[in-house]
């Protein structure tokens, strides 16, 4: 008779492997119900990937999102029982999927449905409140960084991953016809508002400067990043152009707190 | 009018209703047509999160009782309760004070690992003191008792040495929870595993019992042609079932009744028809009681 722990180590074994369990050294009766399990727990996690993947199911077909799905649950089982968190490894499992190396887009539409995904689902965290920057000591500004909203990400994807997205869900078939997959990287800006989900594209400007800032780095060492590795363009000056993008975010609540040093808001 | 039966939450007790999960396909129509029905269920887990989600279950706790059903707490994993799972539970609870809240005598984690079903237990003295120990600690944590839901199973182990009944019993008797009856959990495992489940219903502590699930299940033929019923929650419920009901009620008294249906979610019309039902039964089993008190 084996210990309970014991006994749910070797039922988790034999659920996300492939062939039958041992009824006999689990002690339990009547294996072939094991089955029944087997299958709700590959279904229900299957269906959850499903949920947060629809482009990529749909671009893929249901029976390849299947397996590739079941080939990933096998490689990085559900590590928590909130269900909408689960799957944030499936962009860079498809990225090395040997099955779907033909539709080269797959992994960037799989990271941008992950944001989506972020953002529909990501913990309601009050935004930064703007009134506590103006206090600020203009000497203390450089060291400024940002802690961004949950729902908030920045993507820069090699393919134009938005429009297949949009494309594939409203079933469009003109606008996937008519686009370039080769056209470039793009650089997106996810998250949401009171209307829903948004994803927006950013200028390289935009993107380098929003990721960089979401990632808490302080704003001159952004700053010095960006004048090291961006050529300026004519017209509006780099400085506006970031200020504007800053005020945006502000504005649309993309940061939840902000820190100088060891002071924070 | 219904005496109300259900359990004292912060928000005051469901009455003994018939109430119907409010399911994401369901959530726009319910705040728009706002239907007459007295409770909803909510999966906990569907709202750990916020963003819509979350605003939808804020807008609907204003005008309507909520009974919040965890599905992955795990309770019978003998590696201990997930800590960061009973804070996020716990925090839904403090934020929406629902009227109920229940859990399933089943467990779904090891190795840190979510195996996303309801696996069965072996029915011995080590998992009924594993179950004991995580309803004790889940109940001091939410400082509310909990419902612990009666499992459907499709397999039995040979070494189980407690029958089911008798071990949610004991549940019971040891940590002062409540149960959620499910009868077609009862008619399913009963089938399944050739039990009377008449039997069953009458081991379980009446006082104890706050709340009934009824749902529809599916009969799949095994490989080894074996026939087994499988609790779907994709269909109306069951003529046997309904009859189940009609006898748990009898016995163990009219309380909250929830329809449940997961998969291949219907228009939110049928589940309405469903629950009316549930309370036809629910109501004349009161006025049954009254007779008998009278």
């Amino acid at each position: 008779m084996p210990a309970l722990l014991e006994l749910q180590r070797a039922m988790g074994r034999a659920l996300l492997a492939p062939s039958a369990p041992d009824a006999q050294t689990l002690g339990f009766e009547a294996s072939p119900a094991f089955g029944v399990y087997r299958n709700t727990c590959l279904g229900t996690l299957t269906q959850a990937l499903a949920l947060s993947f629809p482009a990529v199911r749909r671009l893929v077909g249901s029976a390849f999102f299947e397996s590739a799905a079941q080939a990933f649950i096998r490689a990085h089982p559900a590590t928590s029982a909130c269900l909408n968190d689960y799957g944030e490894q499936l962009p860079a499992f498809l990225a090395h999927y040997r099955h779907a190396a033909a539709v080269t887009y797959l992994a960037d539409v799989a990271r941008l449905e992950w944001a989506v995904n972020r953002a529909l689902h990501a913990a309601d965290v009050e935004a930064l409140d703007v009134a506590s920057l103006a206090k600020l000591d203009a000497a203390a500004v450089p060291a400024l960084s940002f802690v961004p909203h949950g729902a908030v990400t920045v993507l820069r994807l090699e393919r134009p991953a938005d429009v297949i997205w949009r494309a594939v869900l409203d079933g469009d078939d003109a606008a996937l016809r008519a686009l370039d997959p080769d056209a470039g990287p793009v650089w997106l800006l996810i998250g949401r508002s009171a209307a829903g989900v948004e994803v927006r594209r950013m200028t390289a400007l935009a993107g380098v400067f929003t990721q960089r800032l979401c990632a808490g780095e302080p704003l001159q060492a952004v700053l010095d990043a960006i004048a090291a590795s961006i050529e300026p363009t004519g017209g509006e000056s780099m400085a506006d152009a970031l200020n504007a993008v800053l005020a945006d975010h502000l504005a649309s609540a993309r940061f939840t707190s902000w820190r100088i040093g060891e002071q924070a808001s | 009018m219904l005496e109300s039966t259900g359990i004292e939450g912060q928000a005051g007790p469901i009455p003994a209703a018939a109430g119907i999960g409010l399911r994401f396909p369901h959530h726009e129509l319910v705040l728009q047509t706002h239907p007459a029905v007295p409770w909803f269920e909510v999966h906990a887990e569907n709202f750990f999160g916020g963003g819509s989600a979350r605003r939808t279950l804020e807008a609907v706790r204003r005008d309507y009782r909520l009974s919040l059903h965890g599905v992955g707490l795990s309770l019978g994993s003998a590696e201990g309760l997930d800590r960061s799972h009973l804070e996020r539970l716990a925090a839904l609870v403090q934020s929406i004070e629902p009227a109920l809240v229940s859990e399933h005598l089943a467990w779904s984690v090891v190795g840190g690992r979510y195996l996303a079903d309801l696996l069965p237990l072996p029915m011995t003295e080590e998992a009924l003191a594993v179950v004991c120990a995580h309803v004790q600690q889940t109940q001091e944590r939410l400082r509310r008792p909990i419902l612990l839901e009666n499992p459907s199973s499709y397999l039995t182990f040979a070494h189980s040495s407690i029958p089911e009944w008798e071990f949610l019993a004991a549940v019971v008797n040891r940590t002062g929870c409540r149960l959620l009856c499910d009868v077609n959990n009862i008619f399913v495992s009963a089938s399944n595993h050739g039990w009377d489940a008449l039997k069953y219903l009458n081991a379980l502590p009446a006082q104890a019992i706050g709340e009934y699930h009824l749902a529809g299940h599916a009969v799949c033929t095994l490989e080894n042609g074996r026939e087994v019923r499988i609790d779907n929650h994709g269909s109306r419920v069951a003529p046997p079932v309904w009859a189940l009901y009609e006898q748990a009620l009898r016995r163990l008294g009219p309380r909250p009744t929830l329809i449940e249906w997961d998969t291949d979610i219907p228009a939110l019309d049928v589940l309405l028809d469903e629950a009316a039902l549930a309370g036809d039964r629910l109501r004349s089993s009161a006025t049954r009681s009254h007779a008998c008190a009278a």
